[in-house]
């Protein structure tokens, strides 16, 4: 069983880690760094001690001698060695070199109706209608390749299926997750966010420096503002411990959340194993981590709320924004005052009604509010003061009542209002004090003094530049994260295989001129992300059959050299949206909020009528994530823990998903439409014609004879067995369990 | 490694063969949420029987939880001082915590006797319980932390509140494997949805089949409970065979064209292992087969017993099935800031009976000596009052049993001070409690170790002691 590592290697407090890593350590020095083994799945750890790793002659967590890691070096250029008839651009000529190498070849080019699917799937995340698919096989033009993948780049499904990818890494989720599960009601404007960036193909420089920043940066207009401000949800949108969680240790954890995500969606490092010591394979010292925390510790993302709780900070966006929130937060700050008052009232007029003056002198001496002014007047009637103190009561019940809409607003972090350095913590316990590091970035991928980080601010700004910053800062290694993370989606693995972990304990590369060549031409369009896109999947290597080769096989069995295409299993989503498309129920229209109806917390729910739903007919993107009840199929077909950054999402195959298809409610409602959909029309007479549509839509291709005649066999038999057994309408019901069965075949939900 | 090729191409023979429980097995572990893994030949299946690391007391545990954190001065641990000043204040100097007033004392409206030949202590709320006093280890010096639920459900079940880490439950199943041959390790009948959900029972990085398999949830009877997708309402068997035979004919036929795929063939035998498990599971969950002494015993059919004693019998049959982690939860229902006497009555009424039939069925059947039953809440709760007649959350000193399973029984272990506030006398903290139960299976907590993110993980951390002392 092989899973893939999504969640951080780091704990709150740590005795020398332990024994096993520190050995493992002392060897990473010792050995060539990639001979350690990445991933035992016996964990039985081997007895050694921390003087171990001290006997090693350099230090693991030495930023300036780390640089020797292949991650850290400058990019390779190299020309590719392969040269030959089949390439068609240089990622095929370093392909080829090594299969070649490897006294292997590459596999023949797809056939044209599989590469269309898989081109389909794998830019927008839908399946190509017949009609589309007809149009790509007979176009004759030899640009045919290059004008689809152009018109979908420009689809706007494009950035719904990339920016999914990108919300896998940013741990994007609709709930808090952890102890309490509160509500993100308005995450879903980030989700948006970024599905319009991908399709603006905004640069990922200036993606991911919105991400960090985006409150602190210059705008010309308030939409500009306040994108920039949904973008920085990023940094707030970490599962936390809200309740019962002291203010500074749950400042720390935020931090450690932070440092954390953004180490491993954009550096590939694991950051957070040096909280508590030097980092025992990677270059990151702790002085470097806590110079990091010194950025998030002078950043705020919570805001206290009652007395025991902690949320999520909010702004208001559009013009009048602020004072809407403004007014909006003061009516919830103010309600348990009022309803205080107002009961207090309500005594009050109790005890005038009974005339109790008693009662209600020791009242209002505590208390001098319960009674309105104009009630206390003694000249005044009983009847009169009652009057009065009815009405009082009635404008205070309608103050409750009249409880704001809420405005449009977004998570957002802020500067803190002190920022300053962190001090480093012993073995990661926040009381545990030691000394100031200035806040800064990681020595190991730094050249040159640092951009300092002016007075006053937390450093954000710097921090996002710095992360692409190709000559000063971790710019080189983040082209090739990114890179990597490209290519693991479109060809189904990562020339780095640990697509999160570019350190010591992760896989070196399996192509690492590719690599470089990938990361220096990312760099070189001005990090466009879509004219990556489009130079991978225009290379011949996409473009290979997935057949087996038995010889090939032999030499290597796990595909690293690419003698074939992977053949990749559909994720959930691509998997609901191509069920809904054959449907013909697939809503294309993007979607806000999908947790509109959710309460307070998410999860926590009597019964399940405040459950998520997943009832919407749109694109899969839009469902709600809530952290601990995902969708089921979503929770069945392994989609990413939203926890933390998941830049590969696990493969497994399971009965659950088998028990999914053949039983969900859903997925036969589904097959009714379809069948609907296919049965209907001019030629209802021609029940071969119908399978061949059936086959067109849901396969992407027509059947063979044979399956034809096979398919049609059981239709017609379980047609006469629904007619026998008083069935009303046997026809479309038959129809409907066959189209229900196209649903678990291997060829819909595997893209050869 | 992340990307789970399906490496060193097998035959389905080859498949059926390195899953060492076989697709039985594996199909019920697939059942609710665990997958099969495609293993190449180089690799044992995850979920093979493994040998334990120690010599073992118990074979498996079964944890009864008490969702919202009973109290332990109202149960198991009597305070006669508190007793006596019910009702005056509690100043930090009374328990070495600052100088201020803390609160006003709540003394237990309950009597407490000794119990059986060792005279354990036990309140008259758990009167059933109380007979089977000699077979208790009572632990009183329990602490951990999380002032609130959430942080203390987690800390309980998984040693760890703000990172997502594997629950003990998972641990258990990694570190053992399966005993059965169509069950999967780890159960959890009527687990919580709030306060951590599924995080209490997830494998977190540990592979998605140590995770634990969920029968219902908290807030749903365990007679309503369903196992989603488990059952087709449209087709019978015989024509949901009919159309499965199509599917695998065309499915067989893609991987006659592929040449060899592993993944192909995997998903060819998930659709089978899914069709045979509709009519095997849904028998095990049944307890139309219990004799009528039997469902007394525990109480059910009587009110207000039965839906914990469904619970309990469900987690016998696990027990005799071979599962290795059963966890049975209560609703979320002993959180008792108010009107703490009249919600203990109810809530122990529920569940005394109940759990009694199940330590005396253990014991009938010869399980109780290799199962190891664990009793508790989150935490406790304070000897001052809230809200004038309820208690606070306590997670700095509270009451947990065990029985069977090798520890001694008639036991008392720890003490707290006068007022139940602090341990004073071998305090057993959270980690310490983990590192005890994967003792009692024969783990060294520290040497049941994954790698995962470049560095080896434990269910402890970096803490834990084993509580050697209160094992026979």
């Amino acid at each position: 069983m092989v899973r893939s590592e999504h969640l951080t290697g780091f704990s709150h407090s740590c005795r020398p880690c332990f024994i096993a890593t520190c050995l493992a350590g002392a060897l990473t020095v010792l050995l060539p760094c990639d001979a350690i083994e990445p991933a035992s799945e016996v964990g039985v750890a081997l007895l050694a001690n921390d003087n171990r790793r001290k006997a090693a002659a350099v230090d693991p967590a030495d930023p300036i001698a780390g640089r020797v890691h292949w991650a850290f070096q400058p990019l390779l250029d190299r020309e590719p060695e392969g040269e030959s008839g089949w390439c068609r651009s240089p990622i095929d000529g370093y392909v080829l070199s090594r299969l070649q190498a490897a006294k292997l070849g590459p596999a023949p080019d797809a056939d044209p109706r599989v590469l269309v699917r898989r081109i389909y799937f794998q830019l927008i995340g839908l399946p190509p209608s017949p009609g589309q698919v007809q149009r790509f096989v007979r176009d004759p033009s030899p640009n045919a390749m290059e004008s689809l993948v152009d018109r979908l780049l420009g689809s706007p499904q494009f950035g719904e299926r990339w920016g999914r990818h990108w919300l896998d890494v940013a741990r994007y989720a609709d709930s808090n997750g952890l102890d309490e599960n509160y509500l993100f009601r308005e995450a879903w404007r980030y989700r948006n966010w970024v599905i319009g960036a991908l399709n603006a193909d905004l640069p990922f420089d200036r993606f991911l420096l919105e991400q960090i920043a985006g409150d602190l940066l210059p705008f010309a207009s308030i939409e500009q503002r306040d994108r920039q401000r949904i973008a920085a949800g990023f940094m707030v949108l970490g599962p936390k411990v809200v309740l019962g969680n002291g203010r500074k240790k749950q400042r720390m954890e935020i931090a450690d959340e932070q440092i954390d995500t953004i180490g491993r969606a954009v550096l590939g490092l694991t950051l957070g194993c040096a909280r508590c010591h030097d980092h025992k394979f990677d270059p990151v010292p702790t002085e470097d981590y806590y110079a990091l925390a010194g950025i998030m510790t002078s950043t705020r993302v919570m805001r206290k709320v009652g007395a025991q709780r902690f949320m999520e900070q909010f702004v208001g966006l559009g013009p009048r924004g602020d004072e809407l929130d403004r007014a909006y937060e003061k009516y919830w700050t103010e309600l348990p005052r009022i309803k205080a008052e107002k009961s207090r009232a309500q005594s009050a007029l109790e005890f005038l009604r009974e005339g109790k003056e008693d009662d209600l002198a020791r009242l209002l001496e505590s208390h001098p509010d319960a009674l309105s002014a104009d009630a206390k007047e003694a000249t005044r009637t009983a009847e009169e003061r009652i009057e009065i103190q009815e009405a009082h009561l009635a404008k205070l019940a309608a103050v409750i009542a009249n409880q704001p809409k809420i405005y449009p607003r977004a998570m957002i972090p802020s500067d803190g209002d002190s920022p300053s350095d962190e001090c480093v913590r012993q073995a990661g316990q926040f009381d545990r004090k030691g000394e100031t590091v200035p806040r800064g970035f990681l020595r190991v991928v730094s050249r040159g003094p640092f951009e300092g980080i002016p007075d006053g601010t937390s450093g954000r700004r710097e921090l996002g530049r710095w992360l692409t910053d190709v000559e000063r800062g971790a710019g080189r290694l983040t082209a090739r994260v990114l890179a990597n993370r490209i290519w693991h989606q479109l060809i189904g693995c990562g020339l780095v295989r640990t697509v999160d972990n570019f350190g010591r304990t992760g896989e070196p590369p399996s192509h690492p001129e590719l690599l470089d060549y990938l990361a220096r031409e990312l760099i070189g369009s001005g990090w466009s992300i879509k004219t990556m896109v489009r130079r991978i999947v225009l290379s011949r290597t996409f473009a290979m059959s997935s057949e087996h080769n038995e010889s090939a096989h032999a030499i290597d069995p796990e595909n690293r050299l690419l003698w074939r295409a992977h053949r990749r299993r559909l994720e959930p989503e691509a998997l609901r949206d191509a069920m809904l498309a054959a449907a013909g129920q697939l809503d294309l229209t993007s979607m806000k909020s999908s947790v509109w109806y959710l309460g307070d917390r998410a999860t926590e729910a009597g019964d399940n009528k405040n459950r998520r739903r997943t009832d919407f007919p749109c694109r899969s993107v839009y469902l709600p994530v809530i952290r601990n009840d995902l969708p089921d199929i979503f929770q069945a077909f392994d989609y990413a823990d939203p926890h933390a950054t998941t830049g590969a999402r696990p493969r497994t195959t399971a009965a659950t998903q088998a028990l999914f298809l053949q039983n969900a409610e859903q997925v036969m409602a589904w097959a009714d439409a379809t069948a609907r959909r296919f049965c209907g029309g001019d030629r209802d007479g021609d029940e071969e014609w119908r399978v061949r549509r059936l086959f067109e839509q849901v396969l992407g291709c027509p059947p063979t004879e044979d399956e034809s005649a096979q398919f049609l066999g059981f239709v017609r038999r379980t047609r006469d067995l629904l007619a026998k057994e008083g069935e009303t309408k046997p026809g479309i019901r038959a129809w409907s369990i066959a189209c229900h069965a196209m649903f678990s075949l291997s060829r819909f939900q595997f893209l050869d | 490694m992340n990307c789970n090729q399906f490496t060193h191409a097998t035959t389905r023979r080859d498949m059926l063969r390195t899953c060492a429980c076989g697709f039985g097995h594996v199909a019920l572990a697939a059942m609710a949420g665990h997958r099969i893994a495609l293993a190449s030949d180089r690799m044992p299946h995850p979920f093979a029987a493994k040998m334990p690391q120690l010599r073992p007391r118990a074979k498996r545990i079964v944890f009864l939880f008490m969702w919202g954190g009973p109290s332990h001065l109202d149960l198991f641990d009597p305070k006669v001082r508190l007793h006596q000043r019910s009702g005056q204040p509690l100043s930090g100097q009374d328990v070495g915590r600052g100088h201020g007033k803390l609160g006003t004392l709540l003394g237990s409206s309950f009597q407490f006797s000794q119990h059986g030949r060792s005279g354990v202590w036990i309140s008259e709320l758990f009167p059933h319980l109380a007979r089977h006093a000699d077979r208790l280890c009572v632990v009183r010096s329990v602490h951990t932390e999380g002032q609130a639920h959430g942080e203390a459900l987690l800390r309980l079940h998984t040693g760890q509140a703000n990172l997502v880490r594997p629950s003990v439950g998972a641990w258990v199943s990694y570190g053992l494997g399966c005993e059965s041959d169509n069950l999967p390790a780890f159960v959890t009948i009527s687990p919580p949805r709030g306060h951590g959900g599924m995080q209490n029972y997830g494998s977190a990085f540990l592979p998605a089949i140590h995770q634990g398999t969920a029968i219902g949830s908290a807030e749903i009877p365990i007679a309503k409970a369903e196992i989603p997708h488990l059952v087709n309402a449209r087709l019978h068997s015989s024509l949901q065979r009919t159309q499965l035979d199509l599917v695998q004919s065309l499915n067989r036929k893609h991987l006659r064209d592929s040449g060899i795929d592993p993944g192909i063939e995997g998903l060819i035998a998930s659709h089978e292992l899914a069709f045979r498990m509709q009519s095997t599971v849904p028998e095990i969950l049944t307890l139309d087969n219990e004799p009528q002494a039997m469902l007394d015993l525990y109480g059910v059919g009587s009110e207000p017993t039965d839906n914990f004693a469904r619970q309990c019998l469900l987690a016998r049959k696990f027990v005799e099935r071979g599962v290795r982690y059963i966890q049975v939860s209560t609703d979320y229902t002993w959180d008792h800031h108010q009107k703490v006497e009249k919600g203990h009555i109810a809530e122990s009424a529920k569940v005394d009976r109940p759990i009694a039939g199940l330590l005396e069925d253990l014991e009938q059947r010869g399980l109780l000596e290799d199962t190891l039953v664990l009793w508790g809440g989150e935490f406790g709760r304070t000897a001052i009052a809230d809200n004038g007649d309820g208690r606070g959350h306590h997670p700095q000193a509270f009451t947990m049993w065990m029985a069977g399973g090798g520890v001694q029984g008639g036991m008392t272990y720890g003490a707290t001070d006068d007022f139940g506030y602090y341990p004073v006398e071998h305090p057993v903290h959270m980690h310490d409690l983990h590192a005890t139960l994967l003792f009692s299976l024969g783990l060294d907590h520290e040497r049941l170790t994954y790698r995962h993110a470049g560095r080896d993980f434990r269910l402890t951390d970096v803490y834990g002691n084993v509580v050697h002392e209160i094992f026979a």
